[in-house]
């Protein structure tokens, strides 16, 4: 249920499932191509059919397990290519907020507020981790506010929403 | 306050990299129990005994070849065996060094190659003792035998490694062949 939600989860447990069956199959692979060996070891009294068929099975888990093998790798790449590309993005988010907070000229603790503000952090909390009074953080919201030229929290997070969506449609 | 991101884990400033496959972290707790299971709790003398060792000897193959080809830190190639590396590490570890290695650190490295060899050294001698040729014959029983008190201060070697080096790098290693990722502190160098 909450794999459907995060995508990332559920590559990651097909992967686990993906090597789970690799393994499983290559043990398979490894005891018939032991029980061929043996038996050509042993020679005489085989009937050549069952061998022959053996054969084929060890070779076709074989290669089922290669092919499996290289699939599992490209998903490990694929997902390792997908982690660098959300941290790329966050690396961009947070020059992007930075570069507003700039060209708003907001003061250091300004900025720890709008930065929690944009988190969603009720002011209530936000006066409990800074230990000020609630009033004093509604204060320091007006005048971010101000400052950006926006009506309220809302508004505030949709600017970068926004710059956002924008850089998608390019 | 930087804007940067806190990783889950809740350290600030920590790196989280994805580094072992599944593959790697099943052949990896699977092997680890097939030697627990022979050492410690099946009769020497079962036919299960050796049906475990054959299942340690096919999990070492699986993952010599995944070496050959699979994902990036998991390749062969990303930690060949080379003591006098080894060594340059060793002597870098006296003095403080506190580099961060994503695959395996060139001791561990030796480690690795060391338990793939005795497992290896075990099935073998281990399957020769059940043959007609090798049945009884002293030498292979003591190879055998050798091998497994081999293992025994490997295993000891390499726990005692992870939780020196979990110590000096800041990673915590355990975890890491668990879901797979390191989590490297933001001030260490990463190799």
């Amino acid at each position: 249920m909450i794999a459907r939600h995060f995508p990332a989860l559920k590559r990651e447990r097909r992967a686990v499932a993906l090597a789970a069956l690799i393994l499983l199959q290559a043990l398979c692979a490894m005891f018939f191509i032991g029980d061929v060996v043996i038996d050509l070891g042993q020679g005489d009294h085989l009937d050549d059919l069952h061998l022959i068929l053996e054969a084929i099975a060890a070779l076709a888990l074989s290669a089922g397990v290669i092919y499996l093998m290289r699939e599992l790798r490209d998903l490990n790449n694929r997902m390792a290519a997908m982690e660098l590309g959300i941290r790329a993005a966050r690396g961009d988010m947070s020059n992007l907020i930075d570069a507003f907070f700039d060209q708003w000229r907001l003061t250091p603790s300004e900025r720890e507020i709008a930065l929690m503000v944009l988190k969603g952090i009720d002011n209530d909390s936000i006066a409990k981790m800074r230990g000020t009074a609630q009033s004093t953080v509604r204060a320091q919201c007006t005048r971010i506010y101000a400052k950006a030229q926006v009506d309220g929290r809302a508004q505030l997070l949709s600017i970068f929403m926004e710059e956002l969506l924008h850089a998608g449609e390019q | 306050m930087p804007v940067g991101d806190t990783s889950e884990c809740g350290c600030p400033g920590a790196r989280t990299i994805p580094v072992w496959d599944p593959l790697v972290r099943l052949v990896h707790w699977g092997l680890a129990l097939t030697i627990l299971l022979n050492a410690a709790v099946l009769d020497e003398e079962s036919a299960l005994h050796e049906w475990v060792g054959y299942v340690a000897l096919g999990l070492v193959g699986i993952r010599l070849i995944w070496g050959l080809f699979g994902s990036r830190h998991s390749r062969l190639s990303a930690f060949p065996p080379k003591p006098v590396t080894a060594m340059r590490h060793l002597v870098a570890l006296s003095k403080g060094d506190k580099t961060v290695h994503l695959s395996h650190n060139p001791l561990g490295a030796l480690m690795v190659y060391n338990m793939w060899v005795t497992v290896l050294v075990l099935g073998a001698t281990g399957y020769m003792m059940g043959t007609m040729q090798f049945f009884g014959v002293d030498w292979v029983e003591e190879a055998h035998e050798i091998a497994f008190n081999w293992l025994l201060v490997s295993i000891v070697l390499h726990i005692g490694g992870v939780a020196f080096d979990t110590w000096r790098s800041g990673v915590p290693l355990v975890r890491s062949m668990i879901d797979g990722r390191k989590r490297v502190p933001q001030d260490r160098p990463v190799e």
